[in-house]
């Protein structure tokens, strides 16, 4: 198949198992530059996995994955990941200014140390998610809201194209959730395409513009007003979905 | 590892005399210090990632297999290349450093299978590559070096004694062949064995054999009594070279790839991402961690060896949250351990309390007769003052200390009682129930608390000038009304953001 250079990112026939069980499941996606899209699905529908899928992180049992019509490994620059905000340990001796400045490394490569520039960067990014007072603070006395924004401002530091974002709704204050969002559609108004993995049905036709519902395999795909369905929902869900959700659902997913 | 000692050894003679250095290296203290602090410098950095990474228990499972590579190589080199095998050798090192990598192959290996957890992996895979260990040694292995005791806790003190000799000068080396006048011959039978006979028996034949022949080094020509004039010579332990070389070699790897360290360290998954090699960068710490447990293994042993790694990154921990910081501290909180340690082993506490006498008083207050002689393990007595260097920390540390933290604990539980009353009188004061909310002969029953806790937070209220008693009712003053409104700023900028986001 082949791929077109002006998606963002293009997905082929994309597997992965864990042993012999598939978490995803020939995932065909393509990805418009300059979308905002939300990637929503059940527990265990494998959304982690695809971000990590994509990112090479995690081996492919098949498919292809191409950023701007390129492989992975020459598109790193192009893209920025922001992990789950459990993935790793935030007793760890450093501040948040170094955890951004970590951002950087990729352009650095190896060898080279992080310099005044680097640092300046740094700050910037500390300063768009409005963390700049506490770039000198050990990061185990951020709260959560305010790590979640220190991981988000790192992915800025990237100054990418394409990014990837794991949960970074999840458990945060509303201040944090308002702050992310505002970052989200200022990358959006700067061209950037942006994945978010979401779980809360309720905000995606408010936050993003395009949409995923994934359930191991693809469901649906598209523009939020096009596919975030009642219809596309409960296949994706199950019947559940209209049970918990469904009065609201209706009003924010019918055209 | 000769070429470098001799550069060394020259770069020394600019600032010593030969005779100086020879004392200085000839004194057990001095080598035995010498070679602890390098172990514990290059231990803490390396324990430093270790620690940070949750794998500190893989330290101690490294340096027993260790055993494993050094006894195969062992073998190897004597069984099947017939070349004296020697500890110090670096294929042993080589060997070890594999059986290391090993280790942590074979634990990811189960790992990875699913079927057992991280921790288990662990001891499932060291125990059986170290009993292979024990069982080649004592099946197969007939060397002082690689005994039962060594494997315990290691002969620092006795690192002194095994020594690469230099010469400087009159290096005359000596060959002794048989025509030498100094080669000592002997007749020996050739064909007694075959036959099952006596050297007497009539059908004995001779040879005349060389019993001193071959090649002499300056050193031992001279202490053959082979040369004239004394080589000037310089006897440099063995272990300080293994030591220094290993330190070096950390020490450059912490250097070079610090920010890839603390990255994949942190983050693994963005070091993946970014294209840095997370797993490869794993393995050369591990075989770093192995190289060192090799070199440490001689001198301390490998069960002791885990306490180089370990603790002086536990304990820096707790006097730092900066990784630079950290990797500084760890290093020469290690290094005080084994400068100590060396006292305490001959009985001096801290380079100052002399055990004995501390144990002299005992007898004599308790009437007891225990021996006042002190003198104990090296390296035993080295982990135990690193020991007390981490027990200090944990007690002192101005920062993470159990002292620090429960004095925080009861500052800020005071600072609260306070607050909680202040608030309590800017909300009613001034208002109808003034005077029965304010009373100070009842307030402690608005809050449930005793009569005296009340009376205290009072009593320190009006200490601070926050409030006056006006005919028996509590009144905020000036200062108080401030506090009261400063601290709800705070709390309320607690649970919400930096305005510049609104």
């Amino acid at each position: 198949m082949e791929t077109r250079s002006d998606l963002a990112l293009s997905i082929d026939d994309l597997t992965v198992a864990y042993d012999e069980k598939p978490a995803i499941w020939d995932i065909d996606l393509d990805v418009p530059e300059g979308a905002l899209m939300a990637i929503v699905g059940p527990n265990g529908a494998g959304k982690s996995t695809l971000i990590k899928a994509i990112l090479n992180l995690i081996p492919r049992a098949a498919g292809t994955v191409s950023f701007y019509g390129a492989p992975y490994e020459r598109a790193r620059s192009l893209v920025g990941y922001v992990p789950q905000r459990g993935s790793v340990d935030w007793d760890f001796p450093t501040s948040a200014l170094d955890v951004v400045t970590m951002g950087l490394y990729g352009k650095l490569g190896w060898f080279r140390r992080p310099g005044a520039a680097e640092r300046e960067l740094a700050l910037a990014a500390l300063e768009q998610v409005g963390l700049v007072d506490f770039a000198d603070r050990q990061i185990s006395q951020l709260s959560g809201g305010q790590q979640q924004r220190a991981f988000l401002a790192r992915a800025l530091a990237q100054d990418a194209q394409i990014y990837f974002m794991d949960e970074p709704f999840a458990a945060v204050d509303a201040v944090t959730e308002n702050a992310i969002v505002n970052i989200l559609r200022e990358l959006n108004q700067r061209g950037k395409t942006v994945l978010v993995v979401h779980h809360d049905l309720q905000t995606v036709a408010e936050y993003f513009d395009w949409v995923t519902l994934l359930n191991v395999e693809v469901i649906a795909s598209g523009p939020t007003a096009e596919s975030f369905t009642l219809e596309n929902l409960q296949k994706t869900y199950g019947g559940r979905v209209s049970y918990l959700h469904g009065g609201q659902l209706l009003a924010a997913g019918a055209p | 590892m000769m070429p470098l000692e001799r550069l060394l050894i020259e770069f020394l003679l600019t600032f010593l005399t030969r005779e100086e250095l020879n004392a200085f290296l000839r004194s057990p203290q001095n080598t035995a210090t010498l070679v602890g602090g390098l172990i514990a410098v290059s231990g803490a950095l390396l324990g430093t990632f270790l620690l940070l990474r949750g794998l500190s228990m893989t330290s101690d499972a490294i340096s027993h297999t260790v055993l494993l590579g050094i006894v195969v190589a062992f073998l190897l080199m004597t069984a099947v290349f017939r070349v004296e095998g020697d500890t110090s050798s670096p294929w042993l090192i080589v060997g070890a450093s594999l059986a290391g990598l090993g280790t942590v192959a074979l634990t990811e290996m189960l790992y990875r299978s699913g079927l057992v957890r991280q921790d288990a992996a662990l001891g499932l895979a060291f125990p059986l590559l170290f009993a292979i260990a024990v069982i080649l040694v004592s099946r197969f292995v007939d060397d002082a070096h690689l005994d039962e005791d060594a494997v315990l806790v290691g002969e620092i003190g006795l690192a002194w004694a095994n020594t690469n000799s230099h010469c400087f000068e009159n290096c005359d080396s000596v060959t002794v062949a048989e025509d030498h006048p100094a080669a000592k011959m002997t007749r020996q039978c050739v064909n007694c064995r075959e036959l099952g006979i006596s050297p007497r028996d009539e059908r004995a034949e001779f040879i005349e054999v060389c019993g001193n022949c071959g090649f002499y080094s300056p050193a031992r020509a001279w202490s053959a009594g082979l040369l004239e004039r004394e080589p000037a010579l310089v006897f440099f332990p063995k272990s300080i070279s293994v030591a220094l070389v290993m330190t070096l070699l950390t020490l450059a790897f912490v250097l070079l790839f610090y920010k890839e360290l603390k990255l994949s360290t942190f983050d693994p998954a963005l070091a993946k991402a970014l294209g840095f090699r997370p797993g490869a960068l794993n393995y050369a710490l591990m075989a770093l961690v192995s190289l060192v447990a090799v070199g440490a293994f001689d001198a301390v042993g490998s069960i002791l060896v885990i306490a180089f790694f370990i603790i002086p990154p536990a304990a820096a921990s707790l006097l730092t949250d900066r990784l630079a910081l950290m990797l500084l501290l760890s290093p020469l909180i290690g290094a005080a351990g084994a400068v100590f340690g060396y006292d305490l082993a001959r009985g001096l506490l801290f380079g100052f309390l002399p055990i004995g006498d501390a144990i002299a008083l005992i007898n004599r207050l308790f009437g007891l007769e225990l021996v006042e002689e002190w003198d104990s393990s090296i390296s035993a007595s080295m982990v135990l003052v690193i020991f007390l260097l981490f027990l200090l920390a944990w007690v002192f540390s101005p920062r993470y200390g159990l002292i620090s933290t429960a004095l925080r604990r009861v500052n800020s539980r005071r600072l609260f009682d306070d607050q909680v009353v202040l608030a309590h009188i800017h909300n009613h004061q001034f208002t109808a129930q003034a005077a029965t909310e304010l009373r100070v002969a009842t307030l402690h029953l608005h809050f449930r608390w005793t009569r005296r806790k009340m009376g205290r937070v009072l009593a320190r209220l009006r200490a601070l000038n926050c409030i006056r008693i006006v005919s028996g009712g509590a009144v905020l003053t000036e200062r108080g009304e401030e506090r009261a409104h400063r601290f709800r700023a705070t709390m309320l900028e607690a649970h919400n953001m930096p305005s510049s986001l609104e």
